[in-house]
């Protein structure tokens, strides 16, 4: 196993195209897309100031209670100002002319929260996430409050309760373009690998070594594993180049803690491997060229999931492709420290594996080299 | 272990085919086949072939394009599944001993199958990885394995820097590292030069020289001729000959033709010379074109000592002699049809 992989390793690097596809294009994307759209629109580049308007309609004082809580905790963040309004309809028509990020209002029993997003993207982002955070907290205070009220009580008078909670990470970070880039290029290094999974097993019939390899006295699923597996230390290599040089060199930001950087890395690895066990399944399967269909199918679903470009989002469609998902969950784990959807990402992903794993072996082990 | 024929001979739109069933002594034998079939969907691909391999021996198989040779090829080193007979080899059925087969097998692809991004040492070091072999005992092999074929002083260069033949040589490299008892060359001096080539077959006697039993296809008949102890014509999907060349050869044709190139007088009697020459013993069919004269004469009774003291007697003056021996590619041709596939 050791030795295909040792193998796969020297394939790749001594591949001038591949060391220029995987390891410095992205490079080079991060860099020119950040710095070009980042000067042209500085003022688009950064969240700036949120300033949004509030309605509180609910009744319920455990709801009230939890809503000041969030309200101080979140404007100890110099960025947001939160305002309270009576008038949601001036309040609407101010976030309609681009005066307020949004006006939110907090219904009445059972509290539901209602959103009037802008124009701006990137502050809708942010100001969804902030408030799912609050939405999952206020759920959470929710039960327990029906479980156990004296516990909350308890919880409500410590100094930290609530803002402890629902603080979200970064906000302080001035966001550029950059570190837009360096998540979606991560995202894209990520599809593209797509790329090597069906060449590790059209370069083997390219090659004519298929026979040699199959008629060889090793066990056909370790086989099928060891090729898939040997492709790992260059993903592992070009990610950590791509946030190595994004960082250190472009000056881009992911996110200031360690661990969730490391998270953001490791999701991306999973991401990965399973987007070259997908290609490796359809390069197995495919008895002609089946890049001439997937390389185009990637590029089209990167550009409309906002890869190249953050204004490119086609509502009922974009929301639901693979590669926005993955973007939007790499924003909330850098931009907010959340890991709920990039969990997600991770267990749907190591499904995807196992399941591609199951199929390749199968199919790698019945397939016969005509 | 010699072929028996059955005894009829057919007429078909290929010519005369002649069926051939081996009743060897199956026990002796490395490598035995009996009643393989292989079906692609509709398409009987192997229509069950017999043959058995001798340990030691270099087995050719030959056969025109589609015939079923590869994937009788394929069978033998568990690349393909079979639909019906029997695969033995070295007593263990292919089978039931997947795994213990492979290790015995070495492969030798028609197509060059080897890595462009790796070079030499490289190429043959992984291939014969795959078998198990580690440490020096693996880089023993490899430097064997590459002294074998003359590339022990290219180890270092790339298959795209390689001439043809010596690609074709670091081919058969990478299928022999391994040591492997049964060694199978699928047409392995296609498109190489002179030398190559004759240093490729002189390998392959060498393997054979070393123990090693081959299985050998080509399209070339004189080097199936030159290095194989013993032959298969596949057609169709059905073994139509197997044997020794000159069983084989016998099998179709027992005349051999001479040319002799003389110069006539003038007033020379070309009839009465022609019908004198018929009459002798073993002579089967005399003609006369100008100052050529083509005598068939049986391979058994070879009457051409008679013929020429006959030319002598006649005060004829012989220029040339030439005679021609049916070989395989006549062999061959005649087994299987002149028309193109």
């Amino acid at each position: 196993m050791l030795q295909i992989i040792i193998k796969e390793a020297k394939d790749f690097l001594r591949d001038k195209s591949n060391v220029f596809f995987f390891l410095i294009f992205p490079v080079l994307l991060v860099f020119l897309l950040g710095n070009l759209l980042s000067n042209l629109d500085k003022a688009e580049d950064t969240i700036g100031e949120l300033r949004i308007h509030y309605m509180v309609e609910t009744e319920e004082i455990m709801d009230i209670m939890a809503i000041d809580a969030f309200i101080e905790g979140v404007s100890d963040e110099q960025n947001i100002l939160f305002i309270k309004t009576e008038d949601l309809d001036f309040s609407k028509e101010m976030v309609g002319e681009g005066d307020i990020a949004a006006a939110i209002v907090f219904t009445n029993s059972p509290m539901e929260i209602q959103i009037y997003e802008g124009m701006d993207r990137i502050k809708n982002r942010t100001i969804s996430a902030i408030m799912s955070g609050f939405s999952q907290i206020n759920r959470a205070v929710n039960v327990i409050v029906k479980s156990n009220p004296i516990a909350i009580m308890d919880s409500m008078n410590s100094v930290d309760s609530g803002a402890s909670f629902i603080r979200q990470k970064d906000m302080g970070i001035n966001r550029t373009m950059l570190d837009y880039y360096a998540i979606t290029m991560m995202s894209m290094l990520s599809f593209m690998s797509i790329m090597l999974g069906t060449m590790c097993f059209l370069g083997e019939r390219q090659f004519k070594t298929m026979r040699r390899l199959k008629i060889a006295p090793i066990n056909q699923v370790k086989l099928f594993f060891a090729k898939v597996l040997g492709l790992l230390p260059q993903i592992i290599l070009q990610i950590s180049i791509l946030m190595i040089v994004s960082v250190f060199v472009f000056g881009a930001n992911y996110s200031s803690n360690l661990l969730d950087n490391l998270y953001l890395f490791f999701m991306f690895l999973v991401v990965t491997l399973t987007v070259i066990l997908i290609g490796a399944v359809i390069g197995l399967y495919s008895k002609s060229n089946p890049t001439v269909i997937t390389f185009p199918l990637v590029w089209v679903m990167m550009f409309l999931s906002g890869t190249y470009s953050k204004e490119i989002f086609i509502d009922g469609l974009s929301q639901y492709l693979p590669i926005y998902q993955i973007q939007e969950a790499a924003f909330n784990l850098a931009i907010f420290g959340r890991y709920d959807r990039a969990n997600m990402v991770i267990i749907v992903c190591l499904i995807l594996s196992l399941i591609m794993l199951v199929i390749g072996s199968i199919g790698f082990s019945r397939r016969e080299e005509q | 272990m010699i072929n028996s024929k059955e005894g009829e001979e057919n007429s078909s739109d290929i010519g005369t085919i002649i069926k051939i069933k081996y009743e060897g002594e199956i026990n002796m034998s490395y490598v035995s086949v009996d009643s393989l079939v292989k079906k692609y969907g509709e398409l009987t691909a192997v229509d069950h072939i017999s043959f058995t391999v001798e340990k030691g021996e270099i087995f050719g198989l030959i056969g025109p394009n589609g015939a079923g040779k590869s994937t009788t090829l394929n069978v033998i080193t568990t690349l393909t599944d079979f639909n019906g007979g029997e695969v033995i080899i070295n007593e263990l059925d292919i089978q039931k001993n997947r795994k213990n087969v492979k290790q015995l097998i070495g492969m030798v692809p028609q197509d060059i199958a080897i890595y462009d991004h790796l070079n030499a040492l490289e190429n043959v070091k992984f291939f014969a990885s795959l078998y198990g072999l580690r440490g020096s005992n693996l880089m023993q092999n490899v430097q064997e394995a590459l002294e074998f074929v003359g590339l022990s002083d290219k180890m270092k260069m790339k298959p795209k820097q390689m001439s043809g033949g010596m690609r074709r040589r670091l081919n058969i490299a990478c299928g022999i590292a391994h040591n492997p008892q049964l060694i199978v060359l699928d047409e392995p001096t296609v498109g190489v030069d002179a030398q190559s080539r004759e240093h490729i077959l002189n390998s392959i006697r060498l393997l054979r020289d070393r123990g090693a039993t081959v299985i050998y296809t080509s399209h070339y008949m004189q080097e199936v001729e030159e290095i194989c102890d013993r032959i298969a014509i596949i057609d169709k999907g059905q073994m139509i000959a197997c044997g020794t060349e000159p069983e084989l050869v016998s099998m179709v044709t027992d005349v051999l033709t001479v040319y002799i190139e003389t110069k006539i007088p003038l007033g020379f009697d070309r009839d009465v010379f022609s019908r004198k020459v018929k009459l002798m013993p073993g002579v089967k069919g005399v003609s006369i074109e100008g100052y050529n004269i083509r005598v068939d004469i049986s391979v058994e009774q070879n009457s051409i000592e008679r013929i020429i003291q006959e030319f002598i007697a006649q005060e004829l003056p012989i220029n040339s002699i030439k005679s021609e021996v049916p070989n395989l590619d006549t062999l061959f041709l005649t087994l299987t049809g002149r028309e193109l596939r």
